[in-house]
């Protein structure tokens, strides 16, 4: 490396006061299994890098307002296979993706026909661990053709399925979705059902299913709850993730929610369970999960984008300095 | 296309193909062999697209050792990475509107990997008039591996882009730190226009108080005159050695007298590999 960058080790490091909750979970690795960094900036995913989070799945999801042509979708599609991939090895953090029609957006029948048209093209990449985010969101008919059609999909490419619940009418609507998933045939074994809350975590435990939960201020769930649902039903099928987005939200909620529980005296066994291992255990039925990668993601962006620099260790990018006005 | 572009093509075919079975088990062979066959008799473009795109599923990404076939040097590929250039050439080519549409299909959806794949083969791929506008928009790309597929090691750029774009090739070799001693033909396609650019470059550089990448001068040597001559001087009295020898060297490839006269003390064990390997 010559020119265009000129770091020292300084430049590197990360600030120097940490936050109390980084102590807690220090050498913790975690996996974000829900998080749409394309909507988020280079300080989240170096702050996530800092939190010990190794890799993330970003399930294809609606981007805030309604896309009007086949082309912007595809588009997206690339950018979650292409761009946001290198986007985040930069920062020494291994990115899957998966793959889907948003429940929003299935409402605009012609669109989605033609999505449903392009989504072979995708959903065999690498790095696609599974069909997602789909299924409902107003319940109307149109979301259940197409979250139907895509669970014939995800069947064929034997892929799991990610599955967003509701927000509104969320016990019946999960209920439904699980319903549909095993008129298909689906293994629930294959299928996480996403969004839970305490309502609905008791029947997707029962029937089989695996049971994600969104740590989301506000409106989906708070950690504090998330440590009682931990506490009261273990750590067996259970994953947590950010689902951070354009909304307010925080993609550091897998270590937060790490540091919390183990505050809260929960087995560091347990912790590992529900913030890394089970997601990986759950997304890794796609054939497309090896953990070496997620090492190897750093070591080799490092030759990649600085070639061998001696300053530049695994996969950082320079660290701009916060606290300072100064920018050089 | 030509019956000479169909010998060379099976050549190579078969070269990259022997290569693949010296770094892969029986399995693999197996299975695109299969996938071969099956492209041969439907000649589908979803069977050609699908076997592109699960290359990696079937083949493993083991590093295959450097080597050199006829006009490429094979550095630092995957098994999948071959088996991906050896899979576009098995795309028959009777049809020059089928196959130019079909391979733009595959750049039209290919992930970061796929890319690299594509763009590195260029220099196989027939009508190679046809890509020209495709490698122009590679070189826009931001992803450092991609750039490196197009830039390092391709003969392609430098066999049939226009100026212009090869310009910009070598200005983003050198804004992106690539190494750009790498890029074949650097020196052929050498050209006043981009030794102009380079050396406005230079300047804002030092205007910002940043340094130079001592490989910018090698592009800038053959053509210093009255108005340049002034910059190499600067640089031949860098305090830093690497930038001294780039100085060196760029005034030795000059025909500009005062330049020549210049270094003509120097002595010659310099070169522009041993420029490039000292930034590395």
């Amino acid at each position: 490396m010559c020119c265009s960058h000129e770091l020292t080790e300084k430049n590197l490091q990360p600030l120097t006061v940490n936050p109390a909750f980084l102590e807690r979970i220090k050498g913790m690795r975690f996996f974000d299994p829900h998080i749409h960094m394309t909507s988020r900036t280079t300080d989240d995913y170096q702050a996530m890098a800092d939190a010990g989070i190794a890799a993330i799945i970003e399930p294809s999801f609606w981007l805030g307002q309604p896309r009007t042509g086949i082309d912007t979708f595809r588009d997206y599609f690339n950018s979650l296979i292409g761009w946001e991939r290198f986007r985040a090895s930069q920062f020494g953090i291994k990115h899957y993706t998966t793959i889907g029609l948003n429940s929003k957006e299935a409402n605009n029948e012609k669109l989605a026909e033609a999505v449903m048209e392009i989504l072979p093209l995708f959903i065999y990449k690498e790095g696609v661990v599974g069909i997602g985010e789909i299924g409902f969101d107003d319940q109307t008919p149109a979301e259940e053709k197409y979250y139907r059609a895509q669970l014939e999909l995800a069947k064929e490419a034997g892929l799991p399925v990610q599955i967003h619940t509701p927000h509104r009418d969320k016990k019946k609507g999960t209920q439904r979705s699980m319903d549909i998933a095993m008129e298909h045939g689906l293994d629930p074994r294959m299928v996480i059902v996403d969004h839970n809350n305490e309502e609905t975590v008791q029947e997707v435990l029962d029937r089989g299913f695996w049971a994600a939960f969104t740590i989301y201020p506000f409106t989906k769930m708070g950690n504090e709850r998330m440590v009682e649902v931990v506490k009261q039903y273990g750590s067996e099928r259970i994953m947590i993730n950010s689902a951070a987005d354009w909304g307010i939200s925080d993609p550091l909620a897998v270590p937060k929610t790490a540091a919390l529980m183990h505050e809260s005296g929960i087995d560091l066994n347990d912790i590992h369970l529900v913030t890394f291992r089970n997601a990986i255990s759950a997304f890794a039925q796609s054939g497309q999960i090896n953990e070496s990668d997620f090492e190897a993601v750093k070591e080799i962006d490092q030759s990649l984008k600085f070639n061998g620099s001696t300053v530049l260790r695994g996969g950082q990018q320079p660290r701009r300095d916060n606290l300072s006005n100064i920018i050089k | 296309m030509d019956a000479l572009y169909h010998d060379e093509k099976n050549k190579i075919s078969t070269l990259l193909y022997s290569i693949i079975q010296h770094n892969s088990n029986q399995q693999v062979q197996e299975w695109l062999q299969q996938q071969k066959s099956k492209l041969e008799e439907t000649n589908a473009t979803q069977r050609f697209y699908g076997t592109f795109t699960a290359i990696p599923r079937f083949t493993g990404k083991n590093i295959i050792p450097d080597t050199t076939i006829p006009e490429f040097f094979i550095h630092g590929y995957t098994l999948d990475r071959l088996a991906r250039m050896w899979w576009l050439l098995q795309l028959p080519t009777e049809s020059k509107d089928q196959y130019v549409q079909t391979i733009e299909g595959l750049f039209g959806a290919a992930d970061m990997n796929e890319q690299i794949a594509l763009y590195g083969a260029l220099p196989l791929l027939a009508w190679p008039e046809e890509w020209r506008l495709r490698t122009a928009e590679g070189i826009r790309s931001n992803i450092g591996p991609v750039l490196e597929a197009i830039m390092l090691h391709n003969p392609y750029p430098a066999a049939y882009l226009e100026e212009p774009a090869w310009n910009q090739l070598v200005m983003k070799a050198i804004f992106t730190d690539k190494p750009v001693h790498l890029i074949t033909g650097l020196d052929k396609r050498a050209n006043r226009k981009l030794a102009d650019t380079l050396r406005d470059y230079a300047h804002e550089r030092w205007a910002a108080g940043r340094t130079v990448n001592p490989l910018l001068w090698r592009l800038i040597g053959p053509f210093i005159d009255e108005v340049s001559f002034p910059d190499i001087v600067r640089v031949w009295h860098s305090e830093n050695s690497v930038e001294r020898d780039a100085a060196t060297l760029a005034c030795a490839s000059s025909t500009y007298a005062p330049a020549l006269e210049l270094v003509k003390e120097e002595i010659s064990t310099l070169s522009w590999d041993s420029v490039a390997a000292r930034i590395a």
